[in-house]
């Protein structure tokens, strides 16, 4: 009997142990952008790295180059399909008529406003002031600037991680799971990816859309696409972006 | 951690510490002559996970590059750099330095080669040397390639407590023994020896770092003068707030405690004093620092502890006091503003404008302290001096008006 509930639990944690979880939140008034509108992409933050055998995650410098490259031509290909002309940003200092300075201060400031989204909508820390409102976040006239500056209606902020298991590390995972069948089990997890877009409209300067990624995996050798190949970065910028939902009040009225 | 230990498992515990090659002991000195750069010049990543530390580092670099923390003083970036290349051993050229506006005493150094150095360690510097000393250490950080020695250790020990906890485990339930305090110790174990490493690298660099700053040409006793400051400043704060100085020694600790550091500092300098004449570098440091050391000294009494600041300046006075620090021991007293305070601030108030340095504030200050005091003639033509000094000062419409009553 005892067995039996053992392999049984072995079998539910492979089962619920590997998954792809998306959660996305729009703006109550969002409409996904359609047809003729441009869309800057600011310079993504990629970090490709190795699982260790101790569980660190070390950071792999050609991986994330590659991983990189191809998320952007991925993004491209993916927003061209939709209609909207794509820019995008690889350096600080890329436009035209705006300070490496002010690219800088407006990526810093959606960052801290990205935590703050990440805390109160994902994290479980609510606000009673922001329950049922979508998201309801702004980077304000910083970002109506930029946006008057370049002359784009929105502006992507994304940020992506990739981890993949080192043979140390499946091999402890082989050993933690084979343990489960003589009473010893500690499944431990391997690579995954998490990564979360950020979509602002450069008119109103509000974060108007969000959406945050999870994929990982207990099972030794089992993951969900890698974003260092052009199919895994096509596959991420799918999940992430690929169905974009209309915000609440857009929704109950149609 | 689990109170239920067995004696046999606490020895099985304590034999893995050890035989998985843990050491907990305090840091024996290392010998200055016996540390050898590890790096050449123009040093470049070549393994992969070097690389990996690298990429991420030169985002940092840039998000530090572009802070609005910096203070950016071309004069006296381009003086700590070359101060960098005089200590730098081989790597002389490749190394960076950013001065951080923060009023603490700390610098720190990034494994690709830029470096940090807080404007709180700039005020605390009495000499060239001894900031030569601090800059020397931290290069110590880079020539030795800590970063990456220490990334490469934790990764060694994580590795190894995780297949030790897995063996005892499946092990464990194979042989039907419960092995999870066992697993505990050993984890209690793996960090106590992560720090150890950390304190033993610091212990390195500081042996490293005394060496480039003999070689340099300074005097080595420059460094353990370091500490030894730090400490007493470190009780003199503590005896303002009648507090007890934390020892500062902790297996938990990143870094060996101030007094070990300076004690063996003390016995490198010893090792490494030749007859040659040795350089302080008092003059060229001040004028380096130039008006900094008055903004400086301004964040310092703001951090509203009394006891650092006295001694801070006390300390910087035992070179000759001046106006400036007879300013700013007054602003000490005023903002503690104990009973007798107002006294002591006006007395170091009236010293500071004997020194014909005395900053215009203090003009400012003496004269309405002379006032409050009823010496309404002197108090005046105190004020009045402060406007033809700062004739633009943001409150010099209000101290007119008070001339004018």
């Amino acid at each position: 009997m005892r067995r039996g509930l053992l392999v049984l639990f072995t079998a539910s944690t492979l089962a619920l142990g590997g998954c792809v979880q998306t959660k996305q939140i729009a703006d109550v008034q969002f409409a996904p952008p359609q047809g003729d509108y441009s869309l800057i992409v600011m310079r993504p933050d990629v970090t490709v790295g190795l699982v260790t055998a101790g569980g660190m995650i070390e950071p792999r410098a050609d991986w994330t180059e590659q991983a990189r490259t191809n998320l952007l031509r991925a993004l491209a290909d993916q927003q061209a399909d939709r209609g909207g002309r794509t820019r995008i940003l690889e350096t600080r200092d890329g436009v035209q008529g705006v300070s490496a300075e002010t690219v800088a201060e407006l990526e810093r400031l959606h960052q801290a406003v990205g935590n703050s989204i990440a805390l109160h909508k994902y994290l479980g820390v609510t606000l009673p002031t922001k329950r049922r409102q979508g998201v309801d976040w702004t980077l304000g006239e910083d970002a109506v600037r930029f946006g008057r500056a370049t002359g784009m209606d929105y502006a992507l902020f994304l940020h992506a991680q990739d981890s993949f298991a080192s043979s140390g590390r499946i091999a402890l995972q082989v050993l933690g799971i084979a343990g489960c069948f003589i009473g010893f089990c500690a499944p431990q997890s391997g690579g995954g990816q998490s990564a979360y877009a950020s979509l602002v409209d450069l008119r109103t300067g509000e974060v108007v859309w969000f959406n945050v990624l999870q994929t990982g995996s207990l099972a030794p050798g089992v993951g969900f696409g890698d974003i260092r190949t052009p199919e895994g970065a096509a596959q991420m910028v799918e999940r992430l972006l690929g169905r974009m939902k209309a915000g609440r009040l857009v929704r109950e009225r149609e | 951690m689990s109170v239920a230990l067995t004696r046999r498992s606490l020895i099985a515990g304590l034999g893995c510490a050890c035989c998985a090659g843990f050491a907990v002991d305090a840091q024996a000195r290392i010998p200055p002559r016996s540390m050898k750069p590890l790096v050449g010049a123009g040093h470049r990543p070549e393994d992969k996970d070097e690389q990996g530390l690298w990429q991420q580092y030169e985002r940092v670099e840039e998000e530090i590059a572009g802070s609005n923390l910096l203070l950016k003083d071309p004069a006296l970036i381009t003086y700590l750099r070359d101060l960098g290349e005089k200590v730098g051993g081989p790597a002389a050229r490749d190394l960076r330095v950013y001065l951080a506006h923060v009023p603490e005493f700390n610098a720190f150094m990034a494994p690709t080669g830029f470096m940090v150095v807080f404007s709180g360690l700039l005020l605390r510097m009495r000499d060239e040397a001894q900031l030569a000393g601090v800059i020397a250490h931290e290069a110590g950080h880079f020539l030795r390639r800590h970063q990456i020695r220490m990334w490469r250790d934790m990764k060694r020990k994580t590795a190894a407590l995780n297949f030790l906890a897995m063996g005892a485990g499946v092990g464990g339930a194979a042989g039907g023994f419960y092995a999870g305090d066992l697993i505990q110790l050993a984890q209690f174990g793996t960090i106590l020896s992560l720090f150890a490493y950390s304190r033993e690298l610091e212990a390195e660099a500081d042996a490293m770092g005394i060496v480039q700053v003999s070689e340099a040409g300074y005097a080595p006793t420059a460094m353990p003068e370091t500490w030894q400051q730090l400490i007493a400043e470190t009780e003199a704060s503590a005896a303002f707030r009648r507090k007890r100085a934390r020892r500062g020694y902790s297996l938990l600790a990143t870094h060996p405690a101030p007094e070990q550091r300076m004690i063996d500092l003390r016995a490198s300098a010893a090792e490494l004093t030749s007859a040659r004449t040795v350089d302080r570098g008092r003059e060229r440091y001040l004028r380096a620092i130039g008006p900094h050391r008055k903004t400086f000294l301004d964040d310092q009494v703001k951090l509203n502890d009394p006891g650092a600041s006295l001694f801070l300046i006390n300390t910087l006075a035992r070179d000759g006091w001046n106006g400036l620090l007879h300013y700013y021991e007054a602003e000490v007293w005023r903002l503690r503003g104990r009973r007798g305070d107002d006294a002591a601030a006006a007395n170091a108030y009236a010293a500071a404008i004997a020194f014909p340095d005395a900053p215009p504030e203090a003009w400012r200050a003496h004269g309405y302290a002379l006032l409050r005091s009823g010496r309404r003639e002197e108090g005046r033509a105190a004020l009045g001096r402060y406007l033809a000094l700062a004739p633009t000062a943001p409150d010099a419409a209000m101290v007119r008006h008070t001339l004018s009553q």
